[in-house]
């Protein structure tokens, strides 16, 4: 294991106050400062979900009582397994890893197909379709939602299995992934494309076999981010999962919150917020990297 | 002889340029119509629906301006509208600079870097939805709200938070500035971190002290950044929608807290009494939408300005 090399400030080079500034007393200070405000940040940022972890492993009398104390009179992890089958979260965990998975998959292959035709075959055309996409950039999907549902509706597509396959491919559709795609498509040597097509490699065949390898590491980020995206998507999921054994665990927690079911207290809903931001946290404390790299990359040189 | 070749070069051509459309749109086509279908078609449908008159999803018939009409009569929207702008004020207060002061102390500071950036973005990686329930819970204003938990402990009077019509908007943007500025800061800390380190040195050298390092160099490197991020984040406040919707179950019961677009939503879904007005929703979010074009092309039009007079924006 390597030993955490703890960094001098006589050695600090980079940046607006270097080791010049530092052999003065003033500018530590200034840097104890600044080291206290980081901390105040992290402070915030993981405090309410601290909070959040140790109130609901209490009882609800705890939580209500006017005689406070921060952490549970006892730990039962059982209450886990107890909240869990008492509103069958299973159910809801299943739809939304099956939409999850099914989104991820209709994420990588359509964006990227759009983006391999605009970026590397180029056909006539092909730049009106990167402006149209890149002009939807900027609207957000609330703003379709809406009236997506009324077209659905009116087509007679809200009921069945219908649902299924519509939130998937809604993520098929994204003008965010598409230009990830296409900036990375686009630094991708045209020469390995021409040798498959002489080989008579069809397009898609070269898309697979070629182009999504030689792309990995942003397919891995689009993978990710349609991961996040689609747990967390609740507003055409909940007007069209009315059904309740069909709800993803988003829709499921919003209408808990809203209408509690007879016998369900405040901190069994903690409870339920708790187990469903788990994998969250799972997936940013594994790909920690790859997701503050890709929020920013775009915006920097703006 | 010559001109022979030349023809059957452009019918080459020309059969290249015909085997490359089919392969092109072969592989785009399935993108093109989930674009068409979940994105470009929907916006068009929204806008026909505003002029509609609409029964549940259906549209039956012309409405002309009927739908804005009673829409810019309605109580509610001259409340949306003002609350709108009330989120925007609240949010550039709170939300704006403090990504920008995050950045730039998290770029000078070289302990725990790791820990301090992914702590601190940390936030960012929880669902919109889950986030707002959490704060509900933060802000409740009942007993078992975590915020009066601890006043009480202390023995303090409990607070009203998310009850209490003045506070509403503050504490919802409390919640999306928790979510979002640590997310900014990162975008802000790649920026100075491009800032060459050699103008430093130079400036250092020639005996600029700390203060005006920051004023003469650092500021003018992270400007653009900041004018980006400041139209990103007026667009995106403007559409604050999941937050109210769930922290004030719909906006509040006096609307203290009533967003534009939760109230296409209401409108559209028969949650603010009535039944399905999807055509007046579907108004509200085609002028919400205009609002937020016309302030997208007064931000270029202000910074092509300021480009042509020689600043760097």
């Amino acid at each position: 294991m390597r030993k955490y090399h703890f960094e001098r400030l006589k050695d600090k080079q980079s940046g607006i106050l270097s080791f010049v500034e530092y052999r003065k007393g003033g500018f530590k200070l200034v840097y104890g400062l600044m080291v206290a405000f980081l901390l105040i940040c992290l402070f915030l940022s993981l405090f309410p979900l601290f909070f959040l972890a140790v109130q609901s492993f209490k009882s609800v009398e705890e939580i209500t009582s006017l005689e406070f104390h921060f952490f549970p009179e006892n730990l039962d992890l059982g209450k886990i397994a107890e909240v869990w089958n008492s509103v069958n979260l299973s159910i809801y965990f299943l739809n939304s890893l099956l939409i999850v998975v099914l989104s991820v998959v209709a994420a990588v292959i359509f964006n990227g197909l759009l983006a391999y035709g605009v970026s590397i075959v180029k056909p006539t055309g092909s730049k009106i379709v990167y402006l149209m996409v890149l002009g939807s950039y900027m609207i957000p999907t609330v703003l379709s939602s809406i009236p997506l549902f009324a077209m659905l509706a009116s087509l007679k597509l809200t009921s069945g299995l219908w649902p299924y396959a519509i939130l998937p491919l809604t993520f098929g559709a994204n003008a965010f992934y598409f230009i990830n795609f296409k900036n990375y498509f686009d630094k991708i040597p045209r020469e390995l494309v021409e040798a498959m097509r002489v080989d008579g490699a069809g397009e898609f065949t070269i898309f697979f076999r070629l182009v999504v390898p030689l792309a990995a590491p942003i397919v891995g980020i689009v993978a990710i981010f349609a991961v996040s995206a689609s747990w967390s998507d609740y507003l055409l999921p909940s007007l069209l999962l009315t059904q309740d054994s069909m709800q993803t665990i988003m829709v499921k927690l919003v209408s808990l919150q809203t209408s509690r079911p007879a016998g369900f207290t405040d901190d069994m809903m903690l409870m339920c917020l708790l187990l469903s931001i788990l994998p969250q946290i799972v997936l940013f404390l594994v790909f920690e990297k790859q997701i503050t790299a890709g929020g920013t990359d775009g915006a920097v040189k703006g | 002889m010559s001109k022979t070749v030349s023809t059957s070069l452009d019918r080459q051509k020309a059969v290249g340029k015909l085997k490359q459309n089919v392969r092109g749109y072969a592989v785009m086509t399935p993108g093109i119509i989930l674009f068409s279908f979940f994105v470009w078609i929907p916006l068009l449908y929204a806008i026909v629906m505003s002029f509609s008159v609409t029964r549940a999803a259906n549209i039956v018939g012309f409405a002309g301006f009927d739908n804005y009409a009673e829409l810019f009569s309605l109580p509610e929207f001259s409340i949306a509208f003002k609350n709108t702008f009330i989120y925007l004020g609240w949010s550039l207060l709170l939300g704006f600079l403090l990504p920008v002061v995050m950045g730039l102390i998290l770029s000078e500071v070289i302990h725990f870097k790791g820990l301090f950036r992914i702590g601190i973005y940390f936030p960012a990686a929880l669902a919109g939805i889950t986030v707002s329930i959490l704060f509900t819970f933060l802000f409740d204003p009942s007993s078992a709200g975590f915020l009066n938990n601890i006043l009480e402990a202390m023995g303090q009077e409990p607070i009203l938070w998310l009850d209490d019509p003045d506070m509403a908007i503050p504490l919802i943007v409390i919640c999306m500035t928790w979510r979002g500025a640590g997310s900014t800061a990162l975008i802000y800390l790649a920026a100075f971190n491009q800032i060459d380190t050699a103008y430093y040195e130079a400036a250092r050298i020639d005996g600029a002290g700390a203060w005006s390092r920051v004023v003469h160099i650092t500021l003018p490197g992270i400007i653009p950044s900041m004018t980006v991020l400041f139209v990103l984040q007026v667009i995106s406040v403007m559409q604050v929608f999941y937050e109210p919707l769930v922290m004030t179950n719909g906006g509040g019961a006096d609307g203290s807290s009533l967003s534009l677009l939760l109230l296409a939503y209401n409108l559209s879904f028969g949650k603010s009494g009535g039944g399905f007005e999807m055509g007046m929703g579907a108004a509200c979010m085609v002028t919400l939408a205009l609002i937020i074009a016309f302030l997208s092309a007064v931000y270029f039009a202000l910074i092509a300005f300021l480009k042509k007079r020689g600043y760097r924006v």
